[in-house]
């Protein structure tokens, strides 16, 4: 019994809140990061040399040889906080299912989007970067040869919405499950970041169609 | 103009060891300011003795007839059938225990919930039954007033999806109390006490921010807007606790 009167069993390990803390705090940190990463990728609309040129600033500060794996690193912690949360039984797997059908809730959709698209990114992020990170530095040509190619293109036109539901949604959810966003702000927020998230998509996609069509392929060594 | 309203109801006698979980369809022709209260009433008087609800108050106050209308947590008793489409779908609250179609038991629930997290005010003061009342801000009172407003009715816990993951999570209604005594200044609980009471995973932590209780609850508190608060004072105590244990301060 303690002063106050509260009794517990015994007293909690603040586990669990610094788990949950490192969580949010790994997610704004890869989502600022998507968000850079997006931009800079996106240079390679005002010409090639641009994207060459951040791309051998990258190299020539050993951001993107550190910077690379650095990302990786917190991409793989930022999962394994995260998958707390994701339900790995069926029978749990098979209660949320059953509950999101039966309630029609949007913030309830929100997080099975969530869920299945932060298991994509888990996938399809490591083939991305392994594949970007092992063929240094990035230039528009060796970009393009890859979308060029084909299937590449394919993957990227599904990794861009992915990432991007990902991350909108998540920041969202950050805010509101934090409390930073209020009741009275919440509506407004989430338009708010529904646009946000269509323009890095718009954004995204015009990208993907320069380096498939203008952007001169220059093929691996 | 009237319309003919088909109900498909839930029907499992839990104590009858032969009874089947079915759903039954009744008809009934809709009445001017119609609720589910007097439509299922109706039902019960007219075509079938043996259908099982709870009601008490008809005013959502007592929040004893909260049931899944179409898939939803609310209160049969001020859901107009004016405001559902003709075909109504009644279901139990999932969750809570099941005592026979659509009456659950959430009382056994709430109470394991208020003893967790012991939902009365802590002090170590004693109480002296002759003193003059002690005096409270207007903005306090009113602020403890907004979240004394729950009816335990259980439709946030039903509309949470992580409850109907885990039963041992605590749920919305359970942090709104929480939030109500960190309210209150008469309540004498430090933060990691409430920390040791809501800070886990069957806790605030476990929470997943879906938001289904902010939404659905029939008596619109501010759910939203405590969890976020008390998440995050419980996230800001869990890194005191850190930095103290670095620094080789005792908590």
């Amino acid at each position: 019994m303690q002063s106050s009167g509260q009794a517990v069993l015994k007293p909690t390990a603040p586990n669990e809140g610094l788990l949950d803390v490192a969580q949010m705090a790994t997610g704004v940190a890869l989502i600022l990061f998507m968000w850079s990463h997006m931009m800079l990728v996106a240079s390679v609309n005002l010409g090639s040399g641009v994207m060459n040129a951040i791309g051998a600033f990258l190299e020539d500060h050993y951001l993107a040889q550190l910077g690379g794996p650095a990302v990786a690193l917190l991409f793989l912690i930022h999962f394994a906080l995260a998958a707390r949360k994701i339900p790995f039984r069926p029978k749990e797997q098979a209660n949320m299912w059953e509950h999101s059908l039966r309630l029609q809730h949007t913030d309830t959709w929100l997080w099975v989007v969530q869920a299945f698209t932060g298991m994509a990114i888990l996938v399809m992020g490591c083939v991305h970067m392994w594949t970007v990170l092992t063929n240094l530095p990035i230039t528009a040509g060796k970009s393009a040869f890859r979308i060029q190619g084909g299937w590449w293109l394919l993957f990227y036109m599904v990794l861009l919405p992915t990432v991007e539901l990902h991350v909108g949604i998540g920041l969202y959810r950050i805010g509101v499950k934090w409390g930073f966003v209020t009741r009275a702000q919440r509506s407004y927020v989430k338009s708010l970041e529904n646009r946000v998230t269509l323009a890095f998509i718009v954004v995204g996609a015009l990208t993907l169609i320069t380096f498939y069509f203008i952007i001169t392929a220059v093929p691996k060594p | 103009m009237e319309r003919a309203l088909k109900f498909n109801i839930f029907r499992y006698n839990a104590m009858d060891p032969r009874s089947v979980p079915q759903m039954q369809t009744f008809y009934l022709d809709e009445t001017d300011s119609m609720t589910l209260f007097i439509a299922l009433n109706r039902i019960r008087e007219e075509q079938d003795p043996s259908l099982q609800f709870d009601f008490c108050c008809r005013a959502g106050i007592c929040g004893s007839c909260a049931m899944l209308i179409n898939g939803r947590p609310d209160l049969a008793c001020h859901t107009k059938t004016k405001d559902l489409p003709a075909e109504i779908t009644l279901m139990p609250l999932p969750v809570f225990k099941l005592i026979g179609d659509l009456s659950v038991d959430t009382g056994t629930w709430f109470r394991a919930m208020n003893e967790t997290v012991q939902s009365w005010i802590h002090t170590d003061r004693t109480f002296d039954p002759k003193a003059t009342e002690e005096r409270m801000s207007n903005e306090e009172a009113e602020a403890i007033y907004e979240l004394e407003r729950c009816i335990e009715c259980g439709c946030c816990v039903a509309a949470c999806g992580k409850a109907n993951m885990r039963p041992d999570f605590m749920g919305a209604v359970a942090f709104n109390r929480i939030a109500r005594f960190i309210t209150d200044p008469r309540d004498k609980r430090t933060m990691k006490e409430y920390f040791d009471v809501v800070g886990t995973e069957e806790g605030i932590f476990g929470c997943l921010g879906l938001l289904g209780c902010e939404d659905i609850c029939p008596k619109h508190l501010p759910l939203q807007d405590q969890l976020g608060m008390l998440r995050r004072k419980m996230g800001w105590t869990a890194v005191r606790h850190l930095f103290d244990g670095l620094l080789g301060k005792t908590a």
